[in-house]
């Protein structure tokens, strides 16, 4: 009877009631209350005190609930018991067993689909593959044609240059003209000089030039005659496509006559006579 | 209304009944206890819409686990008081609940819920309310986290400051104020 009254005294049977126990210690509530009837008038008496403390702070539930309470267990049971008549409703059937069967099949057809997207992932991969190699290629032949293109305009631009100065020096009178002909060596060659005089400034014409086109170890060598002596004004190529159209040779201040021989490339101290190819004197 | 001719059986019958899947349970269940334990639920997730979901989803659960009450181990109000806590409980502790009542003030919420739903009174209780507001505050305070606010011992102890100790012997001697009451 004493260990009754601990017991009831500990506190125990009210966390009971108010479901704060463990599954162990309900089991032990349970045990004593088998045992001693005044565990079990406790347990009752707190149950009822709890139970008026919860009807007084009672809530009436809104009234169209009552009616989907009982719809639904009506479903539930599969019966119409309830007080008013109400629509009956095809109850849930749960099956014991769940039927995998769906799940297999979904699962298959999943990883039939997963295999196509691998397949089409993969193809797409290799196509989007070689297309970027092409396009590479594709980047660097463009890359290719846009220098050539640069180095065609700064060509033009430059033959743009020569050609205006070219004008500008025939209709400047400060500018001397100097056609050579061809001699008996060469009787089709012929070429032209601009001479400025007061400049000191020699340039040789390759737009008005028609001598024998010069092999690698030739070059032509261009004199100024002064006073009956040979001066040396430098080298130049007779090329069918010329890089530039104005040559700029050495200058020189006095001169009655220009003329063209046949050198060793890299030109000579004093001119071969025998290779003479064109000259003309400076009129004035 | 359904409230006119309300069920009223004794709890042997009731239990018979449940057990025996029989409707006539659920309508007097419904009848003598919903409002306590709607009440219950409201205090806890402190939403009236979801409350009377919750009450609704009790209700198919006591309806379905009713063989599983043993009446050798308590009396059938406090099983369903229960269940009802404990849907309560679960669903105030759900992500997708906590989420969407972010913003609700939890003690402001009960007194208009109060006072914008009549509360039922049983003709033998009237006017107990005041009287049990005039119990010892430090005890009921206890007694109202844990029974109403779906609290453990252990959160109340630290929610008051108290020692774990204390908290029970305080839920007791609520309850014991209770029955004094009540008697």
């Amino acid at each position: 009877m004493e260990e009754a009254k601990a017991y009831i005294e500990s506190g125990k049977l009210e966390l009971y009631v108010l479901g704060q126990l463990t599954a162990e210690e309900q089991l032990e509530v349970e045990e004593m209350a088998k045992r001693y009837p005044a565990v079990k008038e406790e347990i009752n008496a707190i149950e009822i005190a709890l139970e008026q403390y919860a009807m007084e702070h009672a809530i009436q539930p809104t009234s169209g609930l009552e009616q989907r309470i009982f719809a639904q267990i009506s479903a539930l049971s599969g019966t119409t018991g309830a007080a008013e008549p109400l629509p009956e409703k095809e109850a849930l059937i749960v099956p014991l067993y769940p039927d995998h069967t769906g799940t297999v099949k979904t699962l298959r057809f999943a990883l039939a689909a997963c295999a196509v997207l691998l397949v089409v992932s993969v193809f797409s991969l290799y196509s989007a593959h070689s297309k970027l190699a092409i396009a590479n290629d594709q980047i660097v032949a463009l890359n290719q044609s846009k220098e050539k293109f640069a180095a065609t305009v700064s060509f033009m631009k430059d033959e743009n240059e020569d050609l205006q100065q070219i004008a500008s020096m025939s209709a400047d009178p400060t500018w001397t003209i100097v056609k050579l002909a061809g001699t008996k060596i060469a009787p089709e060659a012929n070429m032209v000089v601009y001479w400025h005089k007061k400049g000191q400034h020699v340039m040789v014409d390759n737009t008005r030039m028609a001598l024998p086109q010069n092999d690698e170890s030739h070059q032509y060598q261009l004199w100024a005659l002064v006073n009956g002596k040979p001066v040396d004004l430098g080298v130049f190529d007779a090329k069918a496509e010329p890089k530039k159209l104005l040559v700029a040779m050495k200058e020189i201040g006095t001169a009655q006559a220009f003329a063209v021989t046949l050198e060793k490339r890299g030109g000579s101290i004093n001119p071969t006579m025998e290779k003479l190819v064109a000259m003309g004197g400076v009129s004035i | 209304m359904a409230a006119t001719n309300k069920i009223s059986l004794t709890e042997e019958d009731l239990v018979r009944a449940l057990k025996a899947q029989e409707t006539i349970a659920i309508q007097a269940l419904y009848d003598m206890y919903s409002a306590a334990l709607l009440g219950v639920i409201t205090r806890i997730v402190q939403h009236p819409e979801v409350s009377e979901d919750l009450l609704q989803e009790t209700f198919i659960k006591i309806w379905n686990s009713g063989e599983s009450y043993d009446s050798s181990k308590g009396r059938l109000f406090t099983w369903m008081m229960n269940v009802a806590r404990n849907l309560a409980i679960d669903k105030l502790r759900s992500k997708d609940f906590r989420n969407a009542s972010k913003n609700q003030d939890i003690e402001n919420n009960v007194d208009f819920i109060d006072s914008q739903r009549k509360v039922s009174f049983n003709a033998d209780t009237l006017g107990l309310k005041d009287m049990v507001n005039s119990l010892k505050p430090d005890f009921i305070n206890v007694l109202e986290l844990v029974y109403f606010k779906g609290y453990t011992q252990v959160e109340a102890a630290e929610e008051l400051d108290l020692p774990l100790g204390t908290v029970k012997t305080r839920i007791r001697m609520a309850i014991l104020e209770l029955r004094k009451y009540f008697n």
